[in-house]
């Protein structure tokens, strides 16, 4: 940037500053480049789905047509499971640091238990197997399933955000008459939270994707509809085409979100 | 010389793998469709299917031999020709014909209403609104939906997982091919106390066997087969074996 600055200013005799005529500027902000992995994952999934329906519009638009009914579901299951499974994820990781050795043990055994079991099978065990002592709804299956998994990943996450703060803090925090309550929640948690939230998003978008296994609950799910379309009408290689597309195209749209997120919390790393 | 050689074992190889194949027959076939498809103890695929095309291949000539494939790419499987038929109470049907090759019908059977033991089913009309189960990609389903009566349907992997919901009281009533239907009602253990027939469709469906577009040389072959099969009589006792009837 200084280069930059250097150039506009005008030739200045020795030991003299010249002002230019319009005062001094400051450097701009350099713009993110227009064309990214992101935008050109994104303009390419469109550009693909467009192509193919504007192209074959005979199979093409009657997938689109018939598939989003899925979607619904697909959002409604991640976005609950995604409610449940953060909090879940932030108990378990303060769990797991917690000083009392019952809670610690409590939490330590969830996370080695549930993160020793494929998602499937859980998904499984809770709508099949429970079904002899509890009957639960299929979405209810489901959420419980999915943030039991993913608070388990999640709760590492959070433990190693809170780790990763300077020990520093925390003493300094205490000597300045904060509680351990206090110290957390007021000066631990929001720093944890900018080297959290990178890999708590990462989570959530693989959430999403792992809905798809719903769809073995016969839920109505985005895969379910796209397995039912892909049963009627044989179309494999059409129907899988657009359902991977439609899913990578929302995935795109989170990660964005996540992105954002990020960049609105990077305060300490903004240029002053 | 070498290259001599080197051609002819290449096509003595090409020629026997060629002659191989032409007497073997790979069949498809989903085992979660008793009693036309389904699994014995020791995980061996068995069932009145089985034992039809197993028949139907020698008197073709060919020795059949059946891969255990889900039902839910088993179609895939054999227009990409990783087999050569599906041998798996498939049903012809006009949606079914335009992208396959079917051999002559060798089964007819119906769809059949399963529910709970003590309540009773007469017709679609009476299921409006409630929760209605079966196989995905299945006539069942298929045939629900045609209804036109607003019924919510759920499309399970596995017919016998929606048997088991129906038991656990998630729905109200499943839907599969007749003979599946009653093995489920009659026969199979844990089940049938459960469960009881609700109604049978008056539409008659016909089983064929499954090839790919292109191969009307086996389909020719096979519907030899299963005439040979019928006038052997090997048919009806094959019937009585598997539908006990």
């Amino acid at each position: 940037m200084r280069e930059d600055n250097e150039k506009e200013l005008p030739a200045a005799p020795e030991g003299r500053i010249v002002v230019p005529a319009g005062g001094l500027r400051l450097p701009a902000s350099p713009r993110p480049p227009v064309i990214n992995a992101w935008s050109l994952s994104l303009v390419g999934a469109v550009a693909v789905l467009v192509f193919l329906c504007a192209v074959w519009p005979d199979p093409y638009l009657d997938i689109l047509a018939f598939v989003p009914g899925g979607l619904l579901i697909t959002f409604e299951v991640t976005i609950l499971s995604i409610c449940c499974a953060v909090p879940l994820g932030l108990l378990t990781g303060l769990g797991r640091l917690s000083r009392s050795r019952v809670i610690n043990l409590i939490a330590s055994t969830y996370v080695e238990v549930i993160r020793g079991i494929p998602l499937l099978v859980q998904i499984f065990y809770i709508y099949y197997a429970l079904a002899m002592f509890l009957q639960v709804s299929s979405l209810t299956s489901a959420v419980v399933a999915i943030s039991f998994c993913y608070g388990a990943y999640m709760g590492e996450v959070f433990r190693a955000g809170i780790m990763a703060v300077p020990k520093g803090q925390n003493e300094a925090s205490r000597s300045l008459g904060f509680n351990r309550f206090q110290t957390m929640i007021h000066v631990i948690l929001p720093q944890a939270l900018r080297t959290i939230l990178p890999p708590v998003g990462n989570e959530c978008i693989a959430m999403l994707k792992d809905t798809s296994l719903v769809s073995v609950m016969a839920m109505p799910d985005l895969m379910q509809h796209g397995r039912s379309f892909a049963a009627k009408t044989y179309l494999y290689f059409e129907t899988y085409t657009v359902i991977a597309l439609i899913y990578l195209i929302i995935t795109l749209l989170l990660s964005k979100a996540v992105n954002l997120m990020e960049s609105r919390l990077d305060y300490y790393e903004k240029r002053k | 010389m070498l290259r001599r050689l080197c051609c002819s074992l290449l096509l003595s190889v090409l020629f026997c793998s060629a002659a191989h194949a032409a007497d073997k027959l790979i069949v498809a076939s989903d085992p979660t469709w008793p009693p036309l498809e389904f699994l014995d103890d020791s995980r061996q695929v068995i069932g009145y299917d089985v034992d039809m095309i197993k028949a139907v291949a020698r008197e073709a000539g060919m020795e059949a031999e059946v891969r255990n494939i889900a039902w839910d790419g088993i179609f895939a499987g054999v227009a990409a020709g990783k087999y050569d038929i599906v041998a798996s109470g498939v049903t012809i049907t006009e949606e079914r014909k335009r992208a396959f090759l079917f051999t002559k019908p060798y089964y007819d059977v119906q769809q059949i209403i399963v529910v709970k033991k003590g309540e009773t089913v007469k017709s679609f009309e009476e299921l409006r609104g409630r929760k209605v189960g079966g196989q995905i990609g299945t006539t069942g389903i298929f045939v629900a939906r045609k209804s036109g009566v607003d019924m919510k349907i759920s499309e399970y992997d596995d017919v016998g997982l929606a048997m088991q919901d129906l038991i656990n009281g998630r729905l109200d009533a499943a839907i599969c091919d007749s003979p599946v239907a009653l093995y489920y009602a009659n026969k199979k253990e844990g089940f049938s106390d459960h469960l009881a027939i609700g109604f049978r469709t008056n539409a008659t469906e016909a089983f064929g066997f499954v090839v790919r577009k292109g191969r009307q040389d086996l389909v020719d072959k096979l519907n030899k087969g299963i005439d040979a099969v019928r006038a052997k009589g090997i048919e009806a006792e094959l019937i009585k074996k598997w539908m006990g009837e």
